[in-house]
């Protein structure tokens, strides 16, 4: 009897080993990982490697990574790291370096923009992570409305002077106020000249950063990395960012994440929406937009908030080889290329030459503008708790309990003590 | 004399076996319960955090003092205490008069339970979502209910006092429904006697109420009111889903803050003495209810 289970479980296991391969990865709930979604089958019949995606909102990412970080097998083969987490993972030894893996297999780097590899590649001369998509912020804003000429009309004859694309912080702020009107006769403004994503912690530290860089203020002095949230640049962001939420936004923008923001854009409710340039291809997506065809993106002026994801392989990787292999393979240029083609965020030089591409967005060249102008937000260990204090901060100047010096002063101080912490200052 | 001494013999025998059959139980829960909170109250000691998962750093107090310096989790404290008290007391009040209303009906009780348990048995945090979108102030469904009244629409999660009371409105339609079960359990139990006897004297409703069933039902409610306020100090996922803690601090509650030091601030020993203090915080507040309720009696 012993030695008949003895087989029978020596039998399973070999046939259990025999099994097809699998990965997991987690990822956040955006277009561009649909998109992955739809080229992955390709993968498993080239390789026979099953590739299992967990897909989750943005907020739960952090929380879900740490843990499988922190211990020695986790369940993750590779993860998608936002970059203001990768001060934090370099820190705490959770990626693996790829380099010898791209020399290996001579992998081509080059083709990234160097502005993402900066952000998202590599830390202190060693490559961690290969980009995934980059998500800067831009302004979108309703091109329909901009080339109307009565439109052009009635602004030029209200503030003298044209109605175009803004090309200066000025000029956002009055088409913003020019566009919030009662269309419907009753009374009630019911079209908004701006929509804002005021939920803590992260859609509001970073919607603000582009109000911060557009009035001439930053979060730190290169270099020194002296804070300077409690600069008078600083303040005039935070009273203009508290101006576009109460007064030209809809009522609830500071509980709005991303999502609902977007939707009250998409639905032709607002002129404007500062947001990240992925949701441009979902403007004209019928399905999810009633403004198909309506929408553009811009840089805002000054120069929006940069950001992207890369691909990485942590320590606690259970398989990291097949890892590596979907890697590879999916930040090749012809599936990067078909990616792109779905609509995919592009990261690299040879996206955004290629013809083929050019010719089904021509609103390349503008997100190439977005990408060249975009500034970054302090990365360092300690920036998600950076982000957190900063979005209590700024939430408890929108809703007019503390005044923006002393949220910005309060907000300030943290920062130098996170700095501090990390050895910056 | 002897059949004494074999009895006690026996009595001991079963002890040991008895002991013997309930060790696995114990251990299991000495594993899941108190190791747990023998580790937690360990690390509150040391500098352990995420990036350096050790305890090599002892730090002895420091955390708790931290904690008593730190404003955002004073804040948190104060927003908890308000949350607990209006949801307790208004479940309660809720609960009760649905359960004496459901205790006098005759038939379809079955049918009434159902369609109270559905809210109950739904996941927290897609209760959170469902609100969420509902209550969304330009494209939500309740606001443009009440467009069709000729109501305007309410900013329900972007005002700091509105967030608080639609946390606390999601909650009751969420949870009322446990008061209503196990209060209903109570009122079904009571004894028919002194209903009669005072029927007998002529009490009126409101005198049967207040000083036959309230009396009777005094272990019951204690009980009730004990077990949903230690879980509504606990409540995390409605807050994380809706408002996460905003806007401002207006729904930041105790959870949420502490699970934020641990998972975004990286630091597990100051989210463990936290969390210390606030299982003394709800322990001292279980001894006082637990102290007031029998003195009642």
């Amino acid at each position: 009897m012993n030695k008949l289970l003895m087989l029978g479980s020596a039998i399973a296991l070999t046939a259990g080993s025999a099994h097809a391969e699998t990965i997991n990865i987690l990822m956040e709930s955006v277009p561009d990982t649909r998109f992955v979604q739809v080229v992955l089958p390709e993968f498993t019949e080239q390789t026979g490697i099953e590739v299992e995606l967990e897909v989750v909102n943005y907020a739960e990412m952090h929380t879900k990574l740490v843990p499988q970080l922190v211990a020695p097998s986790g369940s993750y083969d590779a993860i998608v790291v936002d970059f203001y987490w990768v001060g934090e993972f370099t820190k705490a030894g959770w990626l693996q370096p790829l380099d010898e893996r791209i020399e290996q297999d001579g992998f081509d780097t080059s083709v990234y923009f160097d502005s993402l590899m900066n952000l998202v590649g590599k830390v202190d001369g060693v490559t961690y992570m290969l980009p995934f998509y980059n998500y800067a912020m831009g302004l979108t804003y309703r091109k329909d409305l901009i080339d109307d000429p009565k439109e052009q009309a009635a602004f030029k004859e209200k503030y003298g002077i044209d109605l175009r694309v803004p090309q200066t912080w000025d000029e956002y702020m009055k088409q913003v106020e020019f566009f919030t009107r009662d269309t419907d006769g009753n009374g009630q403004v019911d079209f908004y000249g701006v929509v804002n994503q005021g939920l803590r912690p992260d859609p509001i530290a970073m919607e603000w950063s582009n109000y911060l860089y557009a009035n001439g203020g930053q979060y730190y002095e290169e270099g020194t990395w002296q804070p300077t949230l409690d600069t008078p640049e600083a303040v005039a962001a935070l009273e203009a960012y508290k101006t576009n939420l109460s007064h030209y936004g809809p009522p609830g923008a500071a509980s709005f994440g991303f999502d609902e923001a977007f939707n009250v854009a998409a639905q032709g409710k607002a002129f404007s929406y500062i947001t990240y340039n992925m949701f441009r291809t979902a403007y004209d997506d019928p399905e999810q937009s009633a403004v198909v065809g309506k929408v553009e993106i811009a840089p805002v002026p000054s120069g929006g908030l940069n950001g992207a994801w890369g691909w990485a392989i942590p320590n606690s990787s259970p398989n990291p080889d097949a890892a590596w292999t979907f890697l590879k393979w999916i930040e090749s240029p012809e599936i990067a290329k078909k990616r792109a083609l779905l609509g995919g965020s592009p990261t690299r030089s040879d996206v955004f030459d290629d013809p083929e591409l050019a010719a089904k967005y021509p609103y390349y060249p503008a997100l190439r503008n977005l990408l060249d102008t975009a500034r970054n937000f302090p990365v360092f260990t300690y920036t998600p708790q950076f982000v957190e204090v900063l979005g209590r901060e700024l939430s408890l100047a929108v809703t007019g309990e503390k005044s923006s010096e002393e949220a910005l002063e309060a907000a300030n101080a943290e920062f130098a003590e996170l700095l501090e912490k990390d050895g910056k200052l | 004399m002897s059949t004494a001494l074999a009895t006690g013999a026996i009595e001991r025998s079963d002890r040991g076996f008895g002991y013997l059959m309930a060790a696995p139980g114990l251990l299991a829960l000495f594993l899941v319960i108190l190791f747990p909170i023998f580790f937690t109250v360990y690390t509150s000691a040391f500098d352990y955090t995420l990036i350096l998962p050790t305890h090599d750093v002892f730090v002895g107090v420091d955390h708790y003092a931290r904690a008593f310096d730190n404003a955002e989790f004073g804040q948190s404290l104060w927003v908890t205490l308000w949350f607990v008290a209006a949801v307790v007391i208004l479940e309660f009040l809720v609960g009760f008069t649905v359960a004496l209303m459901l205790n006098s009906v005759e038939r379809g009780k079955n049918v009434y339970y159902l369609i109270l348990l559905f809210p109950l048995l739904m996941n927290p945090v897609v209760v959170g979502l469902i609100w969420r979108m509902f209550l969304h102030p330009v494209l939500g469904i309740v606001n443009y209910l009440l467009s069709l009244l000729g109501i305007p629409g309410v900013n329900w999660l972007g005002d700091p006092q509105n967030a608080f009371w639609t946390l606390v409105l999601v909650d009751i339609w969420h949870q009322v429904s446990f008061m209503v079960v196990l209060l209903l359990a109570g009122l079904s139990a009571l004894p028919r006697e002194p209903y009669e006897a005072a029927r007998m004297e002529g009490a009126s409703t409101i005198q049967t109420f207040l000083h036959v069933t309230l009396p009777l039902m005094r272990p019951v409610i204690m009980v009730t009111l004990l077990i949903r306020l230690i879980f509504a100090v606990r409540t995390y996922d409605l807050i994380y889903i809706m408002t996460r803690g905003g806007p401002g601090q207006a729904t930041d509650l105790v959870s949420y803050f502490i699970y934020r030091q641990a998972f975004v601030g990286l630091n597990i020993g100051q989210a463990a003495a936290l969390s210390i203090l606030l299982l003394l915080i709800v322990l001292a507040l279980t001894a006082y209810l637990y102290r007031y309720m029998r003195s009642l009696a």
